[in-house]
């Protein structure tokens, strides 16, 4: 599978603040690639960084084989975009503002605006100003107006910002159609993790604008560990029975009574009546698996508002 | 934006037609005539109300990509910052070459209106001549203001630094130094009123120096800021 996206030690400072660190970004041909990072990580500056909206501070960036400070132009008519919350002349209807974009970019397919309405639903806004348009419309008017040149590679920052859950879904759906359907390369950024895992072939991890890992979902599932959870009244005596009763030294104590056991996943039973005889009531227990969140979570910490 | 800068193309015919409608009542032998009352308009424009007007906006045309956010969209289709910044030249020209003509066509209506004398297509096309100068005169003079709106992206900065050259206009206006002064020199070149002290070049000098060396800030400043 050839690569679309290739970036080697992408930096940016700012002064003496390093908002990207030397990112080793890969994105292959047709996958859907999930950037995640906390608020503040370096999504958005990477991906200013990708389309030319941001000039390096050093490394490079190669998009579909091609360096991009020497090819940009060329580039760029490969790509639609849409980075953080798009702006559209509010004056103006939807379609009003893609035939701007479209005789802009010198697109002569007559059908080509009506098509990019149709693949977002919103072709039967006619009238609608979009100054009058919720949060998800304008943000399905954007996917629009990146798809309108049947781009190769389609960049979406944070996508679903502001969608309440019935636009997350559809937004989701469409993406997936997207790279199903028209074969796009996609890269999504986002910090909502359970959206990503729905959908993404490949992630890449950013904190403190550093490029902790990538990896295939694929992948991803197989190191996720399955364990029990157990919803309990107190997890201090609990942990304190599996260690000293049960000698089980592989869990994990979480918020909230949770605790995850690691091992022994089918003496389930053993380990309730342990906990229940020493006096721990237990709410609830079941066989699970760690999501992305707690791939997330352990890998780049928490303990801060991001 | 359009329609409202229609109205302060109308205003300094409007504010000489009613001063010279108060001089025909206070001094009913004297005569009033076309040329004169053309020279008035073009006066108010070029040194009080021409240069607040068409720094709105030039402001507003400048600003406008970032004000809704459709800057990036631009950049990604891509149309390259050079390319924006003198379409967004392009558009203010005629835009001010417009309200030039408004501003003209109104003053001839006024003035017949006023029952003026003299009127002949010779003054007309003269005085239009003089009009169409000082507008081009002042549309290269927009340099400077959008480099304040690349710069600071907002109203108020640009309003309070055309103020501020009006107000040198106001009080440099009569002595020799308006004929170096940039923005006044524009009245001085479209009247002809030039002063012994310095030649005409120097006036010409003086608008397109600060004009071009603006415009070139501009497009540097442009080219190399990161879009936020």
């Amino acid at each position: 599978m050839s690569t679309i996206i290739q970036t080697t030690n992408l930096t940016k400072k700012y002064g003496e603040q390093v908002s990207v660190h030397r990112l080793n970004m890969t994105v292959k041909k047709g996958e859907i690639y999930g950037f995640l990072g906390r608020n503040g990580a370096g999504k958005t500056t990477t991906i200013k960084m990708l389309l030319g909206l941001t000039k390096p501070t050093e490394g490079e960036i190669e998009l579909f084989g091609e360096t991009l400070l020497r090819n940009k132009k060329r580039l760029l008519t490969r790509i639609g975009a849409i980075v953080e919350t798009p702006g559209f002349y509010e004056n103006l209807t939807a379609r009003e503002n893609l035939l701007i974009n479209a005789r802009i970019i010198g697109i002569h397919k007559k059908r080509a605006v009506e098509e990019a309405l149709e693949t977002v639903g919103l072709e039967k806004e006619t009238k609608k100003l979009v100054g009058k348009y919720s949060l998800g419309m304008k943000q399905r008017l954007g996917i629009a107006r990146a798809l309108l040149h049947e781009p190769e590679l389609l960049i979406l920052d944070e996508p679903t910002n502001g969608l309440d859950p019935i636009g997350i879904k559809e937004m989701r759906k469409l993406i997936i159609s997207l790279a199903q359907e028209r074969n796009i390369t996609i890269l999504i950024s986002s910090h909502i993790l359970f959206e990503v895992e729905q959908l993404a072939h490949r992630i890449g991890i950013i904190h403190k604008g550093e490029l902790l890992e990538e990896l295939d979902m694929d992948k991803l599932h197989t190191l996720n560990k399955k364990h029990i959870e157990f919803l309990v009244s107190d997890e201090s005596k609990a942990a304190y029975i599996l260690e000293e009763k049960l000698g089980i030294s592989r869990y994990q104590v979480h918020e909230d009574g949770i605790i995850r056991v690691y091992s022994h996943l089918y003496e389930q039973h053993l380990i309730n009546k342990e906990l229940v005889l020493g006096n721990v009531d237990v709410f609830q227990m079941k066989l699970s698996e760690d999501h992305l969140e707690d791939y997330f979570i352990n890998l780049v910490g928490g303990g801060t508002i991001g | 934006m359009f329609f409202i800068s229609l109205l302060g193309a109308v205003a300094a015919p409007f504010i000489t037609f009613v001063s010279t409608l108060v001089k025909q009542h206070k001094f009913s032998d004297q005569t009033f005539l076309f040329k004169a009352f053309f020279t008035d308009v073009n006066f108010y424009i070029l040194m009080l109300i021409g240069v607040p007007i068409y720094g709105v906006i030039t402001t507003y045309l400048f600003n406008r990509e970032y004000a809704e956010r459709t800057l990036k969209n631009l950049l990604t289709i891509p149309v390259s910052k050079v390319n924006l910044v003198f379409s967004k030249l392009l558009l203010l020209l005629l835009w001010i070459l417009t309200l030039t003509l408004v501003s003209f066509l109104t003053a001839t209506i006024f003035g017949f209106i006023a029952n003026l004398d003299d009127f002949s297509i010779a003054v007309w096309l003269r005085s239009l001549k003089e009009f169409i100068t000082g507008g081009l005169l002042l549309f290269s003079l927009s340099t400077p203001i959008i480099l304040v709106t690349l710069l600071i992206r907002n109203y108020v900065a640009s309003i309070i630094v055309t103020i501020m050259i009006t107000m040198v206009n106001v009080m440099i206006y009569g002595s020799e130094y308006s004929a170096l002064y940039p923005w006044s020199a524009v009245e001085v070149i479209t009247t002809g009123h030039f002063f012994k002290q310095y030649a005409a070049f120097l006036s010409y000098m003086s608008i397109f120096a600060t004009s071009i060396l603006c415009l070139i800030l501009a497009l540097f400043y442009f080219q190399r800021k990161d879009v936020q």
